[in-house]
């Protein structure tokens, strides 16, 4: 038999757990399915958005009290800043992250700067995301179920962008930092936040809307 | 190798093993507290999950004679504006409930045109369930209370009456507003002051508490419920506009 190959950050007698977690196909389809989530939601919100605009009042199916409403928060100004619904900018940019997971799954390996690039570009992507998370919990006061989603699925694909970003080394960080965030991944630790950055997220939709949403 | 180079050796060997142990220490220790982290917020997610699902009913219990204002529609709503208008819109609503003082902000106006024009008649329908939103000072029933005694005794300013309440509507969790501050916004809606007085009475806190519970009963989930002639109104209720297109649509109806 064949010694199996294993994947970063794992040694021989790492738990099946913590391997499957580094392994590089788990990263990639990880990121592939939060895109795609991602590039569905932002369909809908599109469609939303064409039908909000020939009738404010449209009957849409996620209207589904004051505080679910995909209604309120896609008629606010919010939802078109840069005067276009927002939605279209997930159009035309999830599919670049779909090509580069299904690539990478596929044994691509893009240049250093190509990395460095995304990665820059996708964090101001998900500060956007916050934005609007931010706007639409405290400003507008309504939650839609498929902004919500392209707030996870955003957050998910930075996740992991990041993972490969530092397990690579494409990021040009200082080494002390290098090391540190490596030393992170390693423990698991960038996990464990994640996570809890999420939980906090759920935590404070239902303190603020937890009366109405379960009424 | 000479026996100090080995020496060497070794201590650099151990002091890289106890390096590495530290580190170790240090992960799990992180670990254990990250663990902790998410076991907290899992627990604070459900308790106020389990808060928020026993907390809106929490409906006033009906104690002593339900006795109803006069003046009111057979559905028991305080009405405002022609009674032939061609297009009724009831609203159940809280005085506490911010989504009520969004909706207001953005309708009050609209409506009130439309009342005028004698195209609508507006149904109140006054709730109160959200009395735990006010530190123990049941601002819901007490406001609810007030439109009852003005829609009995004065009915003529029960609009503005109503309106002005929004206005100043307090924050949900605050203590609301007094009886005398309260009082004073039924003054200055042009409430005569003998019937202001009467407020704090509670003649119709009973009522108040019936109509609350047999608005849940009939399938009112929220507020603020509309209804356009009887059917729930689904659009935009926080903006201008979307209630006024759909109202006047259904005046076009007729």
């Amino acid at each position: 038999m064949t010694a199996t190959l294993l994947p970063p950050f794992a040694e021989a007698d790492s738990p099946r757990l913590h391997r499957l977690r580094h392994h590089n196909v788990t990263v990639w389809v990880t990121m592939l399915l939060a895109s795609i989530a991602s590039l569905v939601a932002s369909f809908v919100l599109a469609i939303d958005a064409l039908a909000l605009a020939k009738d404010p009042n449209a009957d849409l199916g996620c209207n589904i009290n004051a505080v679910i409403s995909c209604g309120t928060v896609g008629t606010s100004w919010q939802a078109s800043l840069l005067g276009f619904p927002n939605a279209f900018l997930g159009l035309v940019f999830e599919p670049a992250v779909i090509t580069l997971a299904v690539a990478s799954l596929g044994g691509v390996r893009f240049p250093r700067w190509f990395m460095f690039s995304a990665q820059v570009i996708y964090t101001i992507a998900l500060l956007f995301a916050y934005w609007l998370f931010e706007q639409a919990m405290f400003e507008i006061g309504a939650l839609c179920p498929w902004c919500l989603l392209v707030t996870l699925a955003t957050t998910l694909v930075f996740f992991e962008l990041a993972y490969v970003n530092i397990r690579d080394d494409n990021l040009y960080l200082p080494r002390r930092v290098q090391a540190a965030l490596t030393g992170l991944i390693r423990s698991n630790l960038d996990f464990i936040l994640v996570i809890a950055w999420l939980l906090i997220l759920v935590l404070a939709v239902v303190l603020k809307y937890g009366n109405a949403l379960f009424a | 190798m000479s026996k100090q180079t080995k020496l060497r050796t070794q201590e650099l060997r151990h002091a890289q093993v106890a390096a590495a142990a530290q580190q170790a220490k240090r992960r799990r220790f992180l670990t254990w507290a990250g663990a902790l982290l998410i076991v907290g917020l899992v627990a604070a997610i459900g308790l106020s999950v389990y808060k928020a699902v026993n907390h809106e009913r929490t409906l006033p219990a009906v104690t002593g004679t339900v006795v109803p204002p006069q003046h009111l529609t057979s559905t028991g709503a305080i009405p405002v504006g022609a009674a032939d208008a061609p297009v009724t819109v009831k609203v159940y609503y809280d005085y506490m409930c911010s989504f009520c003082g969004s909706f207001e902000k953005a309708n009050t106006g609209e409506l009130d045109r439309l009342v005028s024009d004698g195209v609508v008649r507006v149904e109140l329908h006054p709730l109160a369930f959200l009395d735990d939103l006010s530190s123990g000072t049941k601002y819901s029933t007490r406001t609810a209370n007030a439109i009852a005694v003005v829609a009995d005794a004065a009915p003529a300013r029960a609009w503005d009456f109503h309106n002005a309440l929004y206005a100043q509507q307090p924050a949900e969790g605050s203590e609301g507003l007094t009886d005398e501050q309260i009082g004073t916004i039924a003054t200055d809606a042009g409430v005569p002051a003998s019937v202001v007085d009467s407020f704090t009475d509670g003649t119709y806190r009973p009522w108040v508490a019936s109509v609350t519970k047999d608005a849940f009963a009939a399938g009112v989930e929220h507020t603020p419920t509309v209804m356009i002639d009887g059917k729930e109104f689904t659009g935009d209720l926080y903006s201008v506009g979307p209630l006024t297109d759909a109202i006047e649509s259904a005046a076009a109806g007729r």
